[in-house]
């Protein structure tokens, strides 16, 4: 494991009752990369996900995260290393307003209140969405929603970031908007790892993309080799969804 | 805290301090101080409400407080005050053994193994003759003075608890928004999401209980003192201590500050008419009349007296409604939304 | 040893009528979705049908459960229909406490009606004693067993193979779905009410002859139904079935060697053990466990 190495992924399998979810499944990202992980519903993304994140615990492999082995940590004290996530299916803390909900994670490493509202306004002005910050959460658009679980994430002050999702259901739009900011996230020196369905857009901003089928790699390389790669057509022409 | 809301506040405590100035009715005064002990209690159950955690089983701490003053004084002749303390303090380590289905269980399952904990301890104190005297009770003497907490009228007894529940309702107003309100309330909506932000959700729990269960200790204690008579079917009553708080708290407002103190003030009087306007004539009748309610009621208000006041206000009001105040502050928990996330969405 | 035998033998024939409870609770819980507070005073309703149908018109309970048992299949539907569907879409909090306020509700109304004191359905036949190899058991008892496991097996065979089970498992697994391929999901809520309803009755009516009923007897069944269900599996008919056997078996042992007192709170003593230790129940892997919270 280099010093550049923030995380490595070794061989992790995971069933679910009579589903292998994920199936010896290797990946290693370098400080500052955006790889881009796509495959079709069922494909066992979020399941890999969820194991680097701590939701659940491989069967088999091991997860490494900025040098030490976080196989079995659990997701807050992955989260503290510097793990951050979104959710496929947004996770506002409802009954909070946006500002607060920004607040949770800050409030993780300070007890000050005063401090981790400042903070926040901050974050949220540096996203763009600081007209938000006093509205319920539960009051957003889609796309408002999507920013806020970004901002929360960011709020942890994470070294890797992963992102379930968080083009699917924007226009074309809100799409283009979002890009350069994924970029601006990376260029402040947090790792991207991010789902996504939209195979155009990964391309345009990943370093790397993976596929996964049915559990296992697919294709793993250079975002223009993978997506010319005949297996990556048949797959997802096979499977439309 | 806005400074409206400050001198409402201030205005509020004084009126409670003045009630014995302008009644000496001894019947008003018990209703006020039973008020007294539910706000107290209900307050303290609600500390695990901001969580999004529903206790049915708080007739556990407040039997166990009642138990720790009444042993302690009338068999070890310890100090009644004292005897509050010991109070919160064995009450807490008793909520410790909640502590693995408080972890291991998701909502109505946890309520369902809290009334069952509230119920073995009440077989126990009732099996445990050498410590509790069994079914027949323990009476604390009737020696006077304010170092004993024992009066001949029921000022002091109604100034005492005041001073307590006020205690009560700063601490979940201090708790409300700090640190761990916040992530309480963060997690009431999503545990999981909560965690994926690095808080630590079984610590975090596991205080909320101790410290709602060391309150609920103190008042358990209080009402031993100014009850003097303590057995198991009182002391740990389900209907009494496990459900009426969960019900006031539930009425006014699960998870608001405000809520449940509101909900006690209306329900306790409620409660005491119902019983002495029923139970004279047939046994169970009150609490027929009872549940009839608590379906129609919860069914009717089910965001709470304070949230369903709140949309009125702002119904009639409509310019306050972009005023820059999140409505967030004292709005209700929505606990659907966890068992929704329980339900789906882990793929 | 012959005590122990004696007590285990009691202990497992209750236990498969616990099972029978725990087997409709959980049918309603997995289908509608719904915690049952009032489970238990299903069972007390049916033990207070069975002993004023044997006071009033010498109705052997053996017979007056062709009666009850319909006639609560039909209070669990109007429960249904009337009380838990309008509130299908409230949280969990208001699901909880309207199945709370029944529960008062029907254990007060009883106590109104019929007072406080212990009622014995006292039926001769029930209480003659069978023995084999020494171990004694009285006919009610046995039959309570064997009728209680045979109507699990069934229910276990109605869900495997019949049209209705499988659309109750389909419900069970994802209602949403169900719902859009156009199965009548309220009309098969009603049904599992009904059923779940009806299993708690039959339970109550074989336990008339060898228990006592009043007002509170329900809701010592309620707890144990709901620690058979996590400790079984939501879902699991045969976790269901072994749990009841397996918490029979600690109730009369605790009650035999500890204190009969103390029954319940052994019950709830080993429920925490078994959480400990066993933290995924005593089957595990349920891929349901998760809406219990145990995963």
């Amino acid at each position: 494991m280099t010093n550049a190495t923030i995380l490595k992924v070794e061989g992790v399998s995971k069933r679910f009752g009579g589903v292998q979810a994920v199936s010896d499944v290797s990946l290693t990202l370098q400080h500052g990369e955006i790889v881009g992980l796509i495959g079709a519903n069922g494909a066992g993304k979020t399941s890999f996900f969820n194991l680097i994140s701590g939701m659940h615990y491989p069967d088999a492999g091991s997860v490494a995260f900025a040098g030490g082995d976080i196989t079995r940590l659990d997701p807050a004290s992955r989260a503290r290393r510097g793990i951050g996530r979104t959710f496929q299916v947004v996770r506002p803390f409802t009954g909070m307003t946006v500002a607060e909900n920004v607040m949770v994670p800050l409030l993780v490493n300070d007890s000050s209140v005063r401090r981790a509202r400042l903070r926040a306004m901050e974050l949220l002005d540096e996203l763009s969405i600081a007209d938000l910050a006093k509205k319920p959460a539960e009051g957003l658009t889609l796309a408002q929603r999507k920013r806020v679980e970004v901002a929360r994430a960011l709020a942890t002050g994470p070294k890797l970031l992963l992102l379930d999702e968080v083009l699917a259901g924007l226009n074309s739009r809100e799409v283009i908007d979002v890009l350069p900011f994924i970029k601006k996230v990376r260029d402040r020196g947090v790792s991207i790892l991010m789902i996504e369905h939209l195979v155009s857009a990964v391309m345009e901003v990943s370093d790397r993309m993976m596929v996964l089928d049915r559990g296992s790699v697919l294709v793993h390389g250079l975002p223009a080799d993978v997506v010319s790669d005949p297996r990556v057509i048949a797959a997802y022409l096979g499977e439309e969804d | 805290m806005k400074k409206k809301s400050l001198i409402w506040t201030l205005g509020l405590v004084a009126a409670a301090g003045l009630v014995p100035v302008f009644t000496s009715d001894q019947y008003i005064l018990h209703v006020c101080v039973m008020i007294l002990i539910y706000v107290g209690v209900t307050v303290a159950w609600n500390i695990l409400a901001f969580g999004g955690i529903l206790s049915l089983g708080h007739a556990a701490f407040f039997g166990i407080g009642s138990y720790t003053v009444a042993i302690l004084y009338v068999k070890m002749d310890v100090n009644p005050w004292l005897g509050i303390l010991a109070a919160m303090v064995t009450a807490a380590l008793g909520s410790l053994l909640l502590a693995v289905p408080l972890l291991r269980l998701r909502g109505p399952f946890f309520a369902l193994a809290t009334l069952a904990f509230a119920e073995s301890l009440r077989l126990i104190a009732i099996y445990a003759v050498p410590l509790t005297n069994g079914s027949v009770g323990i009476t604390t003497p009737p020696t006077q003075g304010f170092a004993l907490i024992s009066f001949s009228s029921r000022e002091p007894y109604y100034y005492i608890v005041l001073a307590m529940a006020l205690i009560a309702i700063g601490i979940s107003i201090w708790i409300y928004y700090s640190k761990m309100g916040y992530h309480l309330r963060a997690s009431a909506s999503d545990d999981e999401a909560v965690r994926a932000l690095g808080v630590r959700t079984p610590r975090l729990k596991l205080a909320a209980l101790v410290i709602s269960a060391a309150l609920t200790g103190a008042f358990g204690a209080f009402a031993a003192m100014y009850l003097f008579v303590i057995d198991p079917e009182t002391n740990f009553s389900t209907p009494l201590y496990s459900i009426q708080p969960a019900l006031n708290g539930i009425i006014g407002g699960m998870g608001t500050v405000a809520g449940p103190i509101v909900g006690a003030i209306v329900m306790t009087p409620l409660g005491e008419w119902l019983r002495t306007t029923f139970s004279g004539t047939t046994q169970g009748l009150n609490f027929v009349i009872y549940g009839v309610a608590l379906i129609i009621i919860v069914r009717v208000m089910p965001g709470g007296i304070v949230s369903g006041m709140k949309k009125l206000y702002r119904r009639f009001r409509p310019e306050n409604r972009s005023d820059g105040t999140a409505p967030d502050a004292s709005g209700p928990i929505q606990p659907e939304q966890e068992l929704a996330n329980s339900e789906g969405g882990r793929s | 040893m012959n005590l122990l035998v004696q007590t285990l033998v009691a202990g497992l024939l209750l236990g498969g009528v616990y099972a029978l409870i725990a087997v409709g609770l959980n049918l309603i819980f997995g289908v509608v979705k719904i915690i049952n507070f009032a489970h238990g005073e299903l069972v007390m309703i049916a033990m207070y049908a069975t002993f004023w149908m044997w006071t009033a018109w010498s109705l052997s309970p053996y017979i007056s459960i062709f009666i009850i048992t319909p006639l609560m299949f039909g209070f669990g539907v109007l429960l249904q229909r009337f009380i838990l569907q309008p509130m299908q879409n409230s949280s969990p909090t208001i699901k909880i406490f309207v199945t709370l306020g029944l529960s008062v509700l029907l254990q007060n109304l009883a106590l109104v009606l019929f007072g406080g004191q212990y009622r014995s359905t006292t039926f001769p036949w029930a209480e003659q004693n069978f023995s084999v190899l020494g171990v004694t058991a009285t006919y009610g008892r046995i039959t309570a067993f064997l009728v209680a496991i045979a109507l699990v097996i069934a229910l276990f065979y109605l869900m495997k193979k019949t049209l209705t089970g499988k659309v109750l498992r389909a419900l069970a697994e994802d209602r949403e779905t169900a719902g859009l391929i156009g199965i009548p999901v309220k009309k098969y809520y009603l049904v599992a009410m009904g059923l779940g309803t009806a299993m708690a009755a039959i339970a109550g009516v074989l336990i008339g002859p060898f228990q006592s009923v009043f007002p509170l007897a329900g809701a010592h069944f309620t707890l144990l139904a709901f620690v058979v269900v996590v400790l079984g599996g939501l879902g699991n008919m045969a976790g269901s079935l072994i749990g009841g056997l397996f918490l029979g078996a600690v109730e009369t042992l605790a009650g035999t060697y500890i204190d009969p007192a103390l029954q319940q709170v052994a019950v709830f003593a080993v429920f925490i053990i078994v959480l400990l230790v066993r933290p995924q129940g005593i089957f595990g892997g349920s891929a349901r466990n998760a809406e219990v919270g145990l995963k």
